[in-house]
């Protein structure tokens, strides 16, 4: 027992170092807002300042617009063709920009390195060419939003321990799957709408249920995950679509285009998420043909590391709930 | 999609070699190929590309290369294995004479006979003991290796170029090998001995233009 | 007997296919990763993590010395392969932070060149090397890339989330080479000396053959 409880302990030492590193879902993002005051002119403004200050973006417009921030001058044929900032990099990702015309809706575009132009459309009906670009950015951001959503990730690795492979366990991620894209889809249309910080905190603590169900199972209790992997698996789901859906909604997306870009980001968010349990699949067969496999005492390892990152984050998320810091 | 191609081997002068044309290639390799050069890489992914289409562009090349796996599967063991071990390594020896600009003598003359000598002795199942027989192997595959070398391009990236092209050179090497075992039956063996012949036939129109000089 | 020569051959038939399709899934999760790794953009968009998870897949210098070094301990078998698993990390880590603090570039193209002559020289001759002399060749390629990949990391980089993507991607590869060699090798069923091995003995030479031109490249220019 005392071992065990110095295992915790030291766990937690060397998780308070690492896990400050692995921040979820912080992304160095910029919003740039244009309104049209009058026909073919706009004020540009920064609503969200990218980390390394507004001066500092190299923002191309498109050859017959005039561009002195914060005035936007296009003339007759209005604000039509490509957007570009050449200086996209580490200190800031991507820029989203929405620009808000006179007459009819406001439209978003996001520039990201992976897709620096933005084409911005004449208003009217969406044509082929602009749901080939939604497409492109929706779904790089949705691979994005899971791959560097370490919470996410670390709970789809609880559910791998604990189902290992097979028929279950395609089961299991389906209903994951499945859970996720109900309350994604909801919270995008405003259906259901749950502050962020509590969700967080929720989301950090599933993750401690899965890590604790681990070791209910290796002392050989049948706990609830062990015996239905997919009912846990689709109710801890839906707390994490929320979670998705909070991160989609900080774009700002056009009414219009909303059913299209839901579609787009939970595409991405799926492919990102196959590649992440391919491979720990891939690695879980390695291990097991390099006969590698963790010694007695350390079997209980992964499920404390798992469980202490999460408990980690649950109590920092908590203090951000309490409103303490 | 002829001038995609072209891209892939821009330091080689066009006089130089016969190239194979294009519809004899492989489908599969000019789909990559393009893939490649669609969005006008660099480094890596036009390095890979080069190196490997190289080998499978120089007509030349690509026959000795075949009859050397035909060979080989006729000698049988310990021919047959031995020769895809070691068959990279000579060639990238004399790869290395080529980068490093230390000449070979008449390397035009010596490369048409070699499909000339590999194409004959496959089409007269010549059963020269195995060191012989290693030796002449050898020396060719020493003097192709010397050609590609003093040809690498100057642009792409040098290790991905290496690695297509040892890729390349070492699957010709299994194609010649895997047809070789066909040997095994009596119709087989004669049809084995007829694309000898017919490499036999290549070598000699190689070796009597690298006489008359560039057509 | 013919009966049972037959069924061997189907479940073996059965079990080439499996691998087939193992080593083809692994290869394309390989390119596909090779492909989508440009430094660059992995930097700004996925964090630094990915970033040094990436950063080894961008050229083919690691891809190629990492396979070497997978092949050489596969084809000595799971008892000396496994210690890859544990030595290769911290060998990359221990070479990153050397990196990081005295610079990347005196590792010269031509030592890398040299390495893959040498690893792909002893998994050619099939030599059988033992465990120690493994795990310090693998210290000292580990060690090697790990220096030179800090080339990779900015000075805005975070540089424990980079580092730990880099040993995350060293382990990941090392793991699933050196696996796919044992599957391929199938020393369970077939007594050595089979076509397999010869497969295998062939990839190392053609690896010793990168070297050797990649090493005349870094010897002419």
């Amino acid at each position: 027992m005392v071992r065990r409880l110095a295992l915790a302990a030291l766990l937690l030492l060397a998780t308070a170092v690492v896990a400050p590193q692995i921040r979820a879902h912080e992304a160095s993002l910029g919003v740039l807002e244009f309104r049209e005051v009058r026909p073919g002119a706009f004020i540009g403004r920064w609503t969200m300042e990218p980390a390394i200050g507004a001066s500092r973006v190299d923002l191309h417009v498109p050859g017959h617009c005039f561009l002195r921030m914060p005035q936007l001058i296009c003339g007759d044929k209005g604000l039509v063709g490509p957007i570009t900032i050449t200086n996209l990099g580490v200190n800031m990702s991507a820029v989203l920009l929405k620009i808000i015309p006179m007459t009819g809706a406001s439209r978003s575009y996001t520039i990201t390195t992976a897709s620096p132009v933005v084409s911005v459309l004449a208003a009217g009906t969406p044509t082929l060419q602009s749901w080939i670009e939604l497409a492109g950015t929706y779904v790089n951001y949705g691979i994005d939003h899971i791959l560097l959503g370490a919470d996410h990730l670390l709970f789809v690795l609880g559910l791998i321990w604990i189902v290992r492979s097979g028929w279950r366990l395609a089961k299991t991620i389906t209903a994951f799957t499945l859970g996720h894209s109900i309350s994604l889809a909801a919270a995008a249309f405003g259906l259901i709408g749950i502050p962020e910080r509590p969700l967080n905190a929720c989301i950090a603590l599933s993750i401690v249920f899965v890590a604790v169900e681990i070791v209910k199972q290796r002392r050989g209790e049948v706990g609830l995950t062990a015996r239905y992997p997919w009912a846990v698996a689709g109710a801890f789901g839906l707390v994490h679509g929320i979670g998705f859906a909070s991160a989609l909604a900080g774009l700002g997306l056009e009414r219009r285009l909303l059913p299209g870009a839901l579609l787009f980001f939970n595409v991405g968010v799926e492919i990102g998420q196959l590649a992440f349990v391919l491979l720990i699949l891939a690695l879980m067969w390695a291990h097991r043909r390099l006969n590698a496999v963790l010694p007695r005492w350390g079997d209980l390892l992964p499920a404390y590391a798992i469980g202490s990152i999460a408990m980690f984050w649950f109590i920092g998320r908590l203090v951000r709930v309490l409103g303490v810091t | 999609m002829t001038q995609n191609v072209r891209v892939t081997t821009p330091h080689a002068p066009a006089t130089r070699r016969p190239r194979l044309p294009r519809s004899a290639l492989l489908p599969g390799l000019l789909a990559m190929a393009e893939t490649a050069f669609a969005h006008e890489q660099q480094g890596v992914p036009a390095g890979l590309a080069s190196g490997f289409l190289h080998p499978l562009t120089g007509l030349d090349h690509l026959a000795a290369m075949v009859a050397v796996g035909l060979w080989g599967a006729q000698l049988g063991a310990p021919a047959i294995w031995i020769l895809p071990i070691t068959f990279p390594l000579v060639m990238a020896v004399g790869g290395v004479l080529g980068v490093l600009g230390i000449g070979l003598p008449i390397p035009e003359i010596v490369i048409a006979l070699s499909a000339l000598v590999l194409g004959g002795a496959v089409a007269a199942r010549l059963r020269l003991p195995f060191a012989i027989a290693a030796v002449v192997v050898g020396v060719f595959a020493i003097f192709h290796g010397h050609a590609h070398g003093a040809e690498l391009p100057k642009s792409a990236d040098p290790l991905a170029y290496g690695v297509g092209f040892v890729v390349a050179t070492g699957l010709l090497h299994l194609c010649g090998i895997s047809i070789g075992t066909l040997s095994r039956s009596p119709a087989g063996g004669r049809l084995i001995q007829g694309l000898g012949a017919s490499i036999a036939v290549l070598g000699c129109y190689f070796l009597m233009r690298s006489f008359g000089g560039p057509s | 007997m013919r009966q049972f020569a037959s069924r061997y051959e189907s479940v073996r038939s059965v079990a080439v296919k499996r691998l087939l399709g193992r080593v083809g899934f692994a290869t394309v999760v390989l390119l596909a990763a090779a492909q989508t790794a440009d430094a660059h953009i992995v930097a700004s968009r996925l964090g630094d993590f990915y970033a040094g998870a990436l950063h080894p897949l961008t050229d083919l210098q690691d891809g190629v010395l990492w396979t070497a070094l997978g092949l050489l301990a596969g084809s000595l078998g799971a008892t000396h392969g496994r210690w890859l698993v544990l030595v290769l990390p911290p060998g990359l880590l221990l070479g990153l932070s050397v990196g990081l603090s005295v610079g990347s570039t005196w590792i010269a193209p031509l030592a890398s060149a040299a390495m893959m002559v040498v690893l792909g020289l002893l998994v050619a001759l099939g030599l059988r090397i033992n465990v120690a002399a493994l795990c310090v060749i693998a210290l000292v390629l580990a060690f090697m890339r790990g220096v030179v990949n800090a080339g990779g990391a900015g000075a805005a980089t975070d540089r424990v989330l980079f580092g730990a993507g880099l040993a995350m991607c060293g382990y990941a590869f090392i793991a699933l080479i050196t696996a796919l060699t044992i599957a391929f090798r199938r020393l369970d069923a077939q007594p050595s000396g089979t076509w397999r091995d010869i497969a295998i003995r062939a990839c190392g030479s053609w690896i010793t053959a990168i070297g050797l031109i990649a090493g005349g490249f870094a010897l002419a220019s």
